[in-house]
């Protein structure tokens, strides 16, 4: 049972389930208690060697009842209750999802992937918990529990009151065990995370370890880990085998203490109206049996409601989290965008950074215009193109598209209108054929091998071992960064948007594949905007205008041409790249 | 009877004999019968040979559950006997005080004896585990790079962490319990025959039922076990690149796309969910009911004995049957589920065997030597070298380079210039031909030299997180703040870290996605510098560095002394025109080579690059 803000709704939208659940849980609980009462009858028939077949007879009836009661119920309730907790789990999950699509990049910024990660198993776990082993051990603890106990006071108050004694000391020093056995298990599980985490770096960074021979180190390393991790897990044993060991000494304890008073009590109430007799013993006894399954119930139950609790934070912060880049209220729709870009006088920081990335930038970039971008490691570059995608905000009245605000149009619309091609090429683990058709609900092998032709990767692809079929996951690690660099790029040239951003997208690439692709620019994406970032000056050389930049500032704006005969910045780069002639 | 229920015992326990599952470095190998028996073999004297480690330990574990089964065994028939003293009309208490006192000892007992036995185990367990692990990564980190290529990381932390983990359980709890379990049910079974034996046939009857029941159970659990395994991994590999790759899908605009093909998954993850609580939910209500069942069955035989022999029979008779059906069922039922954490944990023992098993490709030869210093004479000899089979991506290629030489490879992406590179460090070894440093052939040094003394800058810049300094000493506490400062500035990284606000202890994220491509270049660049090589090895080390910085960072590794040779790999021209020597490789040849000038004049492959990007450069100048 868990309740809050992302999850009340559960119990409403899953309300057959759970109505069904509840209540085969409470007729599992009443039936279960009427098997002592038909043993303590039977022992108490043989005693007084008054059991007959009749008799006899009645009690199996009983019994057979019992077991066909016992199936339906146990049955129900654990179709209903589980598939609660799993429909939960699901639901939640999805919807988590859906948020995560939809945040800005300063929530990634803050949230490692490990710890997004662990949102979704381990926080959803013990949430689904909460909704199906949580409604269990609440029905089990108190009803059953109550129920059972209930019977014991009928039978005798005294001996129940003395048999609860252990229950209580139990349930004392369960609480400070369990305490202390929550900490040390969160203190294992975090050695184990950070075993995990440094063999993660350790296998992904090996080619640097070997190439610099730090096994030796690493190996250092990963003892004082593993010591770690081994020390914690001790440590948690110890005190959870302790807890294990008292559970069962004191629950046993409690029968040799019903028989001791039991036998006391025999005697005494001997020949009276009232007589205890030794099947009301027996009968005790099962009654305790019952009751040890609703201690361990309330006693887990308290430890699942604070971790769900816990979770549920965890997990609210996301579904609440405020989503800062969206749509403007005000938004202005227009139908057909050319791509004319225009920006005047922006200066951006990153959220949450002192010094800003952008200073005082003005450009127009006309529809159809092949513009480069060059400048220094760290300059901006990267940053600029990214705010044409609207990842991050922008200030409002300094980025225009079609002359509108690019904070004033619609999202979906200003991305539509931008296919780019992103630094990093990260790939989805699918088809190559998929990667291609990112963009598109679905794409034919036709297609995909007309986009791959101008991106100058057929070649390659034709070669791998399944083709367009090739699993991205299976070859990952043997795909070259060029090769990624080339599907990353056939991705975004399927996009077919009127923009094309290129970031640094051929520097892996070798000089006659680039000079395809420059081909395939200037003349099959003529119509085009291309925005192309590169570090190679004849790279951008043949574009229309190229943009310098330095430090998070232009510096100049114009052909290569220009640039060569007026920025000295400009020329000091080309004559640095300028390639000696030969003799002829 | 009996023999019919040791009979199922063991046919149990032969149906249990682990499937076999294949974990060796390549999965889809198909590996033979023969194969399969050996690697069984393999695994369970590697698991024996471990828990020699241990084995006082375990001894000593073993004969205290023997006794804490015994014990177990006793219970009842003291409440029984408790039972029948308390029905007679005459009740003698002083028995009574006895049977009291007795279970009173018999608990503190158990007591002590359930606390240092699971103790034992665990640490035990603990230790040998400890060990496993350590050989398990030292072993992992031994293998060569194309060895660990071949398995996805993932798969190799799987293999430190958790695989090791399922033997742990495996040590401390799972065959423990399973030979406690199957000793309590002999315990039992013979307990009862002794007491009654009409009575205890007649219990006997449910038993082959609850043993039919597990086994059709556990088989249809482990396939949806397995289901469920393959749901949660696709919902989480789906998870973990959709959080790395969501810039990408909003910049795409795909997020529908996305959110559907996660809800598939997540939909496919439930139903197998459904499919195993409904499993579950038979399974167990079952048991249950024939538990109950056989309690009826007593009542009523028992009962009726009673009646026909006149009450000469007594009330503890029940007493006692009903407590021992109760320790018959809970290990009937656990026996099931325990076969299936052991199978799991022998199918983590065999990927863990094959790990072990596995012989690095790489090792120093017997009389591999060290030096100090390398010249950085480089010389290749008739190399013919292929990743697979007669798949040549070298094809007698030789040449030769003089110390203190600055030497480029140019070439088609595969045409062979990176593997070149890596040959020299011997990440592979080369199947014809000979490569010699300063005059030796490569495999006389040993490898960890060879590493040392060539610094690499590799096409793919890793780093790792913690901070700048970090990445740059990795751990080498002889490299001073002073060096490392000094290579920074050597590289031209020393502007880009001068103005973070911690500067050279800025926190690096993981991969280093904090920085741009071209600062991770920087800091990597940094790194190699630090190191002191005598050779340098430059693979695209520049390509997403502007030209400025690399023009200086070229001036800088000329200044530097201990740098003997320079290899670098490069698409820009302009980055190795100024070469000693232009190497051009096509498909694995090399088909021309000399300085920038000479090339030219040749008027070959390498004109035709040159006049590429030149004519990019300067069509409008």
């Amino acid at each position: 049972m868990l309740f809050g803000k992302n999850v009340n709704r559960y119990y409403f939208k899953y309300f057959h389930l759970l109505i069904v659940g509840v209540f085969s849980l409470l007729l599992v609980d009443y039936i279960q208690l009427l098997i002592p009462e038909n043993y303590g009858n039977l022992i108490d028939l043989i005693s007084s060697k008054t059991l007959t077949s009749e008799s006899l007879f009645e009690i199996i009836y009983n019994m057979l009842f019992i077991t066909l009661c016992m199936f339906t119920g146990r049955f129900l309730w654990r179709i209903a209750v589980l598939n609660f907790g799993v429909r939960v789990e699901t639901n939640l999950r999805e919807r988590m999802f859906i948020k995560m699509e939809s945040l800005a990049q300063d929530y990634f910024q803050i949230h490692k992937t490990g710890a997004q990660m662990a949102l979704y198993t381990n926080d959803l776990m013990s949430i689904k918990n909460c909704f199906s082993d949580g409604i269990i051990m609440v029905i089990d603890a108190f009803f059953l529990g109550g129920l059972a106990i209930y019977k014991m006071i009928k039978l005798n108050l005294l001996m129940t009151a003395i048999s609860s004694i252990p229950l209580v000391l139990l349930g004392i020093s369960g609480g400070i065990i369990g305490k202390a056995i929550d900490r040390r298990f969160d203190a294992r599980q975090r050695a184990f995370e950070k075993m995990s985490d440094f063999t993660q770096e350790n296998f992904s960074g090996i080619a640097v370890i070997k190439a610099f021979v730090k096994e030796r180190l690493e190996l250092r390393e990963f003892v004082k880990i593993n010591k770690n991790f081994s020390d914690k897990n001790v440590s948690f044993i110890k005190f959870a085998v302790l807890l294990d060991v008292l559970f069962t000494t004191l629950i046993s304890s409690v029968t040799v203490i019903i028989i001791g008073y039991g036998t006391h009590l025999i005697i005494s109430t001997n020949g009276t109206d009232s007589a205890f007799t030794s099947g009301e013993l027996i009968q005790f006894i099962s009654y305790f049996g019952l009751l040890t399954w609703p201690a361990i119930a309330l006693a887990n139950l308290i430890n699942i409601h604070s971790q769900g609790r816990a979770s549920l934070k965890r997990i609210n912060e996301l579904l609440n989290y405020h989503v800062s880049v969206k749509d403007a209220k005000d938004c202005v729709k227009k139908d057909n965008l050319e791509g004319l870009i225009e920006c005047k006088n922006l200066t951006f920081r990153y959220p949450g950074a002192e010094n800003p990335s952008l200073q005082n930038i003005s450009f127009t970039i006309k529809p159809g215009e092949k513009i480069g971008i060059i400048g220094k490691t760290g300059c901006g570059k990267t940053t600029l193109v990214d705010l044409l995608t609207r990842i991050y905000n922008v200030d409002e009245n300094h980025l225009f598209i079609d002359g509108i605000d690019i904070m004033k149009l619609p999202i979906k619309q200003v991305r539509d209108l931008i296919a780019y091609v992103p630094q990093d090429n990260f790939l989805f683990n699918d088809t190559v054929l998929n990667n291609i058709g990112f963009s598109k609900k679905s794409i034919s092998l036709e297609e995909a091998i007309k986009y791959a032709t101008y991106a100058c990767v057929d070649d390659n692809i034709q070669e791998f071992p399944h083709q367009y079929d090739t699993m991205i996951g299976e070859r990952g690690v043997s795909l070259s960064g060029g090769q990624k660099q080339r599907i990353s790029m056939a991705r975004a040239i399927a996009k077919d948007a009127k923009i094309l951003i290129l970031d640094d997208s051929v520097s892996a690439v070798d000089t006659k594949t680039e000079a395809n692709i420059l081909d395939t620019i200037h003349h099959q994406f003529k119509n085009k905007t291309i925005i192309m970032i590169a570090h190679r000056v004849s790279t951008i050389a043949s574009l229309d205008r190229i943009i310098l930049m330095d430090n998070g500032k232009i510096v100049a704006i114009g052909s290569n041409d220009e640039l060569y005969k007026n920025i000295p910045m400009y020329r000091d780069i080309v004559n640095l790249q300028h390639l000696e002639r030969g003799e002829d | 009877m009996i023999i019919v229920i040791l009979l199922v015992i063991v046919w149990t326990i032969i149906c249990i004999k682990p499937k076999k599952y294949h974990f060796i470095l390549d999965e889809n190998a198909k590996v033979s019968k023969e194969k399969t028996k050996k690697l069984e073999k393999g695994v369970y004297k590697l698991l024996l040979k471990y828990s020699k480690l241990q084995l006082d330990k375990f001894v000593v574990a073993f004969f205290m559950m023997i006794v804490a089964v015994g014990i177990n065994l006793v219970t009842p028939l003291l409440l029984g006997s408790a039972t029948t003293l308390l029905s007679r009309e005459i009740i003698d208490v002083k028995k009574i005080i006895i049977i009291v006192v007795a279970y009173l000892i018999i608990l503190i007992v158990a007591c002590v004896i359930q606390y240092y036995q699971s103790i034992i185990l665990a640490k035990a367990g603990d230790k040998i585990i400890y060990q496993m692990r350590e050989d398990v990564f030292i072993k992992l980190e031994g293998l060569s790079i194309d060895q660990l290529n071949k398995t996805p990381v993932g798969k190799l932390v799987t293999r430190v962490t958790s695989d090791t983990n399922a033997l742990n359980d495996m040590y401390t709890s799972t065959i423990v319990n399973l030979i406690r379990n199957v000793l309590t049910i002999v315990g039992v079974v013979v307990s009862m025959l002794l007491v009654n034996v009409r009575l205890a046939l007649w219990v006997f009857v449910s038993t082959p039922v609850v043993a039919i029941l597990s086994i059709i159970f556990r088989k249809l659990a482990r396939k949806i076990y397995r289901k469920v395994r393959k749901g949660i991994t696709s919902v989480n590999t789906s998870l973990s690149e959709n959080i790395s790759g969501v810039k990408l899908t909003q910049i795409f605009n795909q997020e529908t796309k996305q959110i559907d093909s996660f809800k598939k998954v997540n939909n496919d993850l439930k139903s197998s969910y459904s499919k195993q609580i409904l499993l579950f939910g038979i399974f167990r209500p079952s048991i249950y009911a024939v538990y109950v069942l056989t309690i009826s069955l007593l009542f009523y035989v028992a009962g009726n004995d009673i009646i026909n022999s006149n009450f000469a029979l007594e009330s503890g008779l029940i007493v006692i049957f009903y407590s021992y059906i109760e320790k018959l069922f809970t290990p009937i039922q656990n026996l099931a589920e325990q076969f299936n954490v052991l199978q799991s944990a022998l199918a983590a023992g065999e990927r863990i065997y094959e790990v072990l098993n596995t012989k690095p490709d790489l090792v120093d030869a017997e009389d591999a030597f060290e030096v100090d210093y390398l010249k950085g004479d480089i010389e290749f000899r008739h190399v013919w070298f292929a990743y697979e089979d007669e798949d040549w991506i070298l094809k007698d290629v030789s040449f030769k380079i003089k110390a203190k030489e600055t030497v480029a490879f140019v070439g088609a992406t595969g045409s062979g210039k990176t593997t070149i590179l890596s040959l020299i460090v011997r990440n592979y070894d080369i199947q014809k031909g000979q490569i010699l440093i300063d005059g030796i052939d490569i495999k006389k040094y040993k490898i960890a030299c060879l590493r040392k003394h060539i610094g690499q800058m590799l096409q793919d810049v890793f780093l790792f997180s913690g901070t700048i300094k970090s990445n740059i000493t990795l751990r080498s506490e002889e490299i001073s703040d002073f060096v490392i400062e000094e290579s920074c500035k050597f590289v031209n990284a020393d502007k880009v870290i001068n103005k973070l606000p911690n500067q050279y202890d800025e926190v690096v994220r993981e991969r280093g996605k904090n920085f741009s491509s071209g600062e991770r270049q920087l800091i990597s660049f940094a790194r190699v510098v630090s190191h002191k090589p005598n050779i340098m090895i430059l693979d695209e080390a520049t390509s997403n560095i502007d030209t400025e910085t690399e023009s200086l960072i070229q001036d800088s590794l000329k200044k530097m002394m201990n740098i003997g040779t320079m290899l670098i790999v490069a698409h820009r021209l302009s980055t190795i025109q100024h070469s000693d020597k232009i190497i051009v490789l096509k498909k694995g040849q090399i088909i021309e080579s000399g300085t920038h000038l000479e090339l030219l004049a040749k008027k070959g492959y390498y004109y035709s690059l040159y006049q590429i990007q030149y004519k990019n450069e300067n069509n409008e100048i």
